[in-house]
């Protein structure tokens, strides 16, 4: 009996420069090894990480969804553990492989496809938004607190006093107490 | 004469745009973002103003995200 997983695989960006095909092809022929039937892969992002992973800042993700025995999972989890081309992965049971997976992994087997060269590890400031077009720049943990502002509330900050700063959310009290 | 009683008027509860048929998903960082603080906490269902089904829907895209350090546990 198989069960179809979504699998997202963190790729050391040294093994993309050498070659997007390559990397990919090594993961995938791990999960063929264990006798999984891989539907779709494609690449997700390319993105600078929110914590260094095994001493790297960024990394490429690829999303895969493939059919695996029962019996060889707990073997194929650990040969990814093992595998140095991964550097962390995330294994999800799903019910069906989303319309919209199809046509992007087709997308990237077509000729005019092609891997952008990732940049140095250490460019690139974390974001959790990242390549958004430009004039959309996300400033989700951008530093709200001016420390030197003498004018400022004094007193602990609430937790839903950001929620006023944020741009897109209407701002003005949030909770008021009246007298009769 | 005791003074009067305050009355405290209920916080407006937060405006997360989300379909009602959509489930959150580790890989949907616009709808993750607007759900943690800027010092990368889950924000309560007070502030999401999620179901209780949803929210922990939320928790859990939440720590898969964060596993796969597409958000951070803490900034």
């Amino acid at each position: 009996m198989t069960h179809l997983f979504e699998g997202m695989f963190l790729i050391d960006n040294d093994r993309v420069r050498a070659g997007w095909a390559a990397a990919k092809g090594t993961v995938l022929a791990l999960l063929e090894k264990h006798g999984a039937t891989v539907h779709t892969a494609r690449r997700w992002d390319e993105r600078a990480l929110a914590y260094p992973v095994k001493g790297k800042r960024r990394a490429t993700f690829l999303l895969a969804y493939y059919d695996v025995p029962n019996e060889s999972l707990a073997n194929l989890e650990r040969d990814i553990q093992l595998s140095e081309a991964v550097m962390r992965h995330l294994q999800l049971s799903v019910a069906e492989v989303p319309a919209a997976e199809r046509e992007l992994a087709l997308a990237e087997q077509g000729p005019e496809f092609v891997v952008p060269e990732p940049p140095a590890d250490d460019q690139g400031l974390y974001r959790p938004l990242q390549n958004l077009p430009e004039g959309e720049e996300d400033d989700t943990f951008e530093d709200q607190d001016d420390d030197m502002d003498m004018d400022r509330p004094r007193g602990r900050r609430r937790d839903d006093d950001y929620l006023a700063d944020l741009d897109d959310r209407p701002s003005g009290p949030k909770s008021r107490v009246e007298s009769r | 004469m005791n003074p009067p009683k305050p009355v405290v008027v209920p916080m407006r509860k937060g405006t997360i745009p989300i379909k009602r048929d959509q489930h959150i998903e580790y890989k949907d960082l616009e709808i993750l973002v607007k759900c943690i603080t800027p010092q990368g906490q889950l924000v309560s269902r007070k502030r999401t103003g999620f179901t209780a089904q949803r929210q922990r829907e939320l928790k859990k895209a939440v720590k898969r995200a964060r596993h796969l350090a597409l958000l951070p546990f803490v900034v």
